[in-house]
């Protein structure tokens, strides 16, 4: 939704239609999975087996899709201006070079010549520009990227293999508004043009879909796959299979099976428990990337409008920074770091996670808040909030209780299990925390009306910040009409503001830094964003069908780079020499029959069951 | 069965008597008697919980055990991924289920019976109406309601207990409703009648005492699809996620990657605990229907 940031969650939305989904997810398990993918691998030419995100594709209309699933094929179908290399710097892609104005607000990228579209057409600038144009002037194109190019005041091709862009204040990011997967895709103006009018009904779903990129996506299957074939002329190097095919898995451990008995090569992110059970296997490669994203509580401290009106129905003592600070303090993030992800996370406290260390901020020694109950209780006591009877303080000011809604999504174990250890700490602090569990839709729509106390929440971000930042303005805060606002938690700080600005017009990347820096410090203090974890992000491949999928080297705790995997993996792997094709069921095997049957029997009883009631006929 | 013994007892000497027999009979089936002791030891198991099962075992704050362990000393079962005892949790786990099965129960029987019992008794359009809405939530996919209403009312137990009840009472009614149709056809009703009966009186005093045997029948069997329901919705995450039940332990389990990682007693116990349970309900439910109606004497 921004540059390169995605809210992941928001992209788990599919993954909870429940019951059939679940069900499914067994079956799959247990039954052939991937039976698209084993039919052409049987063939002489070579597929790439990869699982599917679990969002699935929302839409393969790159201006209103929102999901990860379909990032990842525009990743693969269609160009972007830069490329991003192992370190998030943006490198050349259809651009092969570009310069700034002194002025800073002209940008001039160098595009490339001889590139066709994937039904021969010439790829040009003109296309470019279209796009970007496009974007920038109408509301409905600009539905998944508008606020990339808000900045920009024209885009033109002089001729085609020249683009300007001009932008109206200074833009330090504007080599990362169109990258693969996190950034704008370019599509053919040729394929478009005509779609323009009725863009918010265009499916673009004639295959194979004309694009340019590694790929060309020659069939998809809602809930089920999507099918590739390889560009051989791509212009940044020839992917090493003929055929990719991203396979749809409802449950991961579904997913898990079909890569142990060899229907799958690549998995990107697998849980914890998993992870550790597939270290044992010696067919497969374990990897963990270095987390590119942030969990943690978010805290509705005072939710109004851009013009300062309070909306929603959160708890009026959360405005007080004792409050927060005392739940900042009862919280033991090593504790979550250990059981919740199993230790495979980096306790946090800084707003940007760690895959882009050009970012990171730690609080300076001394300035971090501990893990201290009795602390927490003391600044509470001594702040006036007195404890009633049932062990629930109350706040002196509204005479409120403090008990307070904890809003999780339904769809995420590592919420879920936070939200145990969250209320055992707060209950200590005589903070009474009531858990909803909701649909990530059912909590956006909560969150943008400001009817919570407290939120589990979670984003990833690519190389770029702004956006990550961004949601943390005045500017993201809704109208009055309770439209326009992608505020993360109502967040709205003049100073913040000031350096969101600046850290946009600075050039100078240590400078940047620097301001992104006190920015962090800021929220930091605050104590409305606080960060758990960057859990790392834990991938899987089968060593005898695939190499090269994973892109880098680790370091010296085996923790490898942020994985561009829909781009540069998928690119750059190569079938493996020695194939086997035997592959063996292990031994959790027996116990994932066991525990198939178990969940069999509870759902298909419980449908039974239900059913039944429902089937009843007149009995004398 | 031997009608004939109660003959010259008083008033309230038959109900004694009928219910002895029915114990008689009743011990005579021994996989009735397997079921309720299944019910019995699970019973007292849930009830006698709280006297060596706290919040020192439950709350993740407090627990130390080793996470996800196999069996080990101290842990017969294993432990969760926080490292509680999955022993314990399961015999936690039995209070909240149980209660959920019994009160949806409840619910459902009365709700049923009252239905079912009004639109018997009122044939004309009382008795239409009735009967129309009862189709009408026959007609109704139950799961994909019992979710929807689940996630409107809030998750937590409550919820769960009202949406397995608005769900299944409808066979209840119907089975009512055509006991009562009978009961209303002979004679001695009519007589009731032109004595002067009130509608009141003969539901009450007349039809209800001869539906409830039905009505006990169907209620065993209720509890164990209630059960399962539970189960079933928890497992979709439509529960309280910090409570313990066997549905929920189920979600956790699965969601974790309990499957993948072979945690065999992670996922069995409370998946043996339900089967064993409603396993018991159901044969309870069906002695007792042998017992007592009077066709299946003999079979």
């Amino acid at each position: 939704m921004g540059t390169g940031n995605s809210r992941h969650k928001l992209a788990a939305l599919a993954a909870c239609a429940l019951s059939g989904s679940l069900l499914a997810g067994t079956a799959l398990a247990a039954g052939p999975a991937a039976s698209a993918a084993s039919a052409s691998a049987a063939s002489q030419e070579t597929t790439l087996r990869v699982k599917m995100s679990g969002s699935g594709v929302d839409t393969l209309n790159p201006f209103l899709a929102f999901f990860d699933g379909a990032y990842d094929v525009f990743a693969a179908i269609y160009p972007t201006l830069n490329s991003l290399d192992e370190t998030g710097k943006p490198g050349p892609y259809l651009a092969d070079s570009w310069t700034q104005s002194d002025d800073k607000l002209t940008w001039t990228f160098k595009i490339r010549d001889g590139l066709k579209w994937s039904d021969g057409t010439p790829l040009t600038a003109e296309d470019a520009a279209w796009t970007l144009n496009l974007i920038t002037t109408d509301a409905v194109a600009g539905t998944a990227n508008g606020s990339l190019v808000s900045n920009f005041e024209s885009v033109t091709a002089p001729d085609a293999t020249t683009l300007v862009i001009k932008t109206k204040e200074p833009q330090a990011n504007v080599t990362y508004v169109s990258v693969p997967r996190s950034g704008i895709p370019i599509v053919p103006k040729h394929i478009w043009e005509s779609q323009a009018e009725h863009l918010k009904d265009y499916k673009n779903d004639t295959f194979p879909v004309v694009g340019y990129g590694p790929w060309t996506l020659t069939d998809y299957k809602p809930e089920q796959y999507a099918k590739f074939d390889a560009n051989k002329d791509f212009i940044l190097g020839k992917p090493g299979f003929d055929h990719m095919v991203q396979q749809s898995f409802k449950s991961v451990d579904a997913a898990v099976a079909a890569l142990r008995s060899g229907q799958l090569d690549y998995i990107n992110g697998v849980n914890p428990t998993q992870f550790k059970a597939l270290q044992a296997d010696k067919s497969l490669l374990t990897i963990q990337e270095v987390g590119n994203g942030w969990t943690g509580l978010e805290i509705n401290y005072n939710a109004r409008t851009r013009t300062g009106k309070k909306i929603g129905t959160g708890h009026p003592a959360l405005g007080d920074p004792v409050l927060r600070h005392a739940i900042a303090l009862a919280t033991d993030r090593q504790t979550l770091v250990n059981k919740v992800r199993d230790g495979l996370a980096v306790v946090g406290a800084g707003y940007l996670p760690p895959a882009w260390p050009q970012w990171v901020w730690k609080p300076a020694p001394g300035e971090e808040t501990p893990f201290d109950l009795d602390q927490a209780n003391k600044i509470l006591d001594d702040a006036g909030y007195t404890k009633g009877g049932d062990g629930v303080r109350v706040d002196p000011k509204s005479g409120k209780p403090l008990e307070l809604r904890l809003g999780i999504h339904s769809d995420d174990t590592d919420d879920a299990g936070i939200s145990n250890y969250l209320k055992g700490w707060l209950e200590t602090i005589g903070v009474k925390l009531k858990i909803q569990t909701l649909s990530m839709s059912a909590l956006n729509s909560d969150l943008a009306k400001g009817d919570w106390d407290l939120l589990m929440d979670g984003w990833t971000t690519g190389p770029d910040p702004t956006f990550l930042l961004g949601i943390q303005t005045c500017a993201a805060l809704p109208k009055d009409d309770g439209t326009a606002g992608n505020t993360d938690s109502f967040f709205c700080d003049k100073d913040y503001d000031e350096l969101f600005k600046k850290q946009l017009t600075t050039f100078d990347l240590d400078e940047r830094a620097k301001t992104v820096g006190e920015m962090q410090s800021i929220l930091y203090k605050a104590d409305v964003n606080q960060m758990h974890f960057n859990a790392n992000h834990l991938d899987v491949v089968r060593t005898d069908t695939v190499t090269g999928v994973i892109i880098g080297q680790p370091d010296a705790q085996g923790m490898y780079p942020a994985q561009s995997y829909a781009f540069w993996g998928y690119l750059k792997a190569t079938p493996a020499t020695a194939k086997v094709t035997a592959a063996k069921e292990e031994s959790g095997g027996s116990a994932l029959w066991i525990g198939g049957a178990v969940l069999l029997v509870v759902l298909v009883g419980g449908g039974i069951a239900l059913k039944r009631r429902s089937g009843a006929d007149d009995r004398e | 069965m031997s009608a004939a013994t109660n003959a010259p007892a008083a008033l309230d000497v038959p109900r004694h008597h009928a219910f002895s027999r029915f114990c008689r009979a009743f011990a005579k089936r021994p996989a009735g008697l397997a079921g309720l002791g299944l019910l019995v030891a699970f019973g007292v198991l849930a009830l006698v919980a709280p006297l060596f099962i706290g919040d020192d075992q439950l709350n993740v704050i407090k627990v130390d055990g080793p996470q996800l362990s196999p069996p080990v000393d101290g842990y017969p079962l294993g432990t969760d991924q926080a490292g509680r005892s999955v022993l314990l949790l399961v015999i936690w786990g039995s209070r909240e289920s149980l209660s959920i099965g019994l009160i949806a129960t409840a619910l459902t029987v009365v709700l049923g019976s009252a239905v079912g019992l009004l639109a018997g008794h009122y044939q004309g359009w009382i008795g239409k109406i009735l009967m129309h809405v009862t189709d009408w939530f026959i007609a109704l996919p139950s799961l994909p309601l019992a979710i929807s209403l689940s996630a409107v009312l809030g998750q937590g137990a409550a919820s769960i207990t009202i949406a397995i009840a608005v769900t299944s009472w409808t066979a209840t009614a119907r089975l009512v409703r055509a006991q009562t149709l009978a009961v209303e056809a002979r004679p001695f009703i009519e007589r009731a009648k032109v004595l002067g009966a009130g509608n009141t009186q003969i539901m009450i005093r007349h039809v209800l005492p001869n539906v409830m045997p039905l009505i006990l029948v169907s209620s065993t069997l209720t509890v164990a699809s209630a059960i399962l329901s539970e189960a079933t919705l928890t497992f979709l995450g439509l529960g309280d996620p910090t409570s313990v039940t066997w549905g929920s332990m189920l979600q956790a389990a699965f969601l974790g990657g309990a499957v993948t990682a072979g945690a065999w007693w992670y996922l069995m116990p409370p998946g043996i605990a339900i089967l064993i349970v409603v396993l018991g309900f159901t044969l309870v439910g069906r002695a007792v229907e042998h017992v007592l109606n009077p066709r299946m004497v003999g079979r």
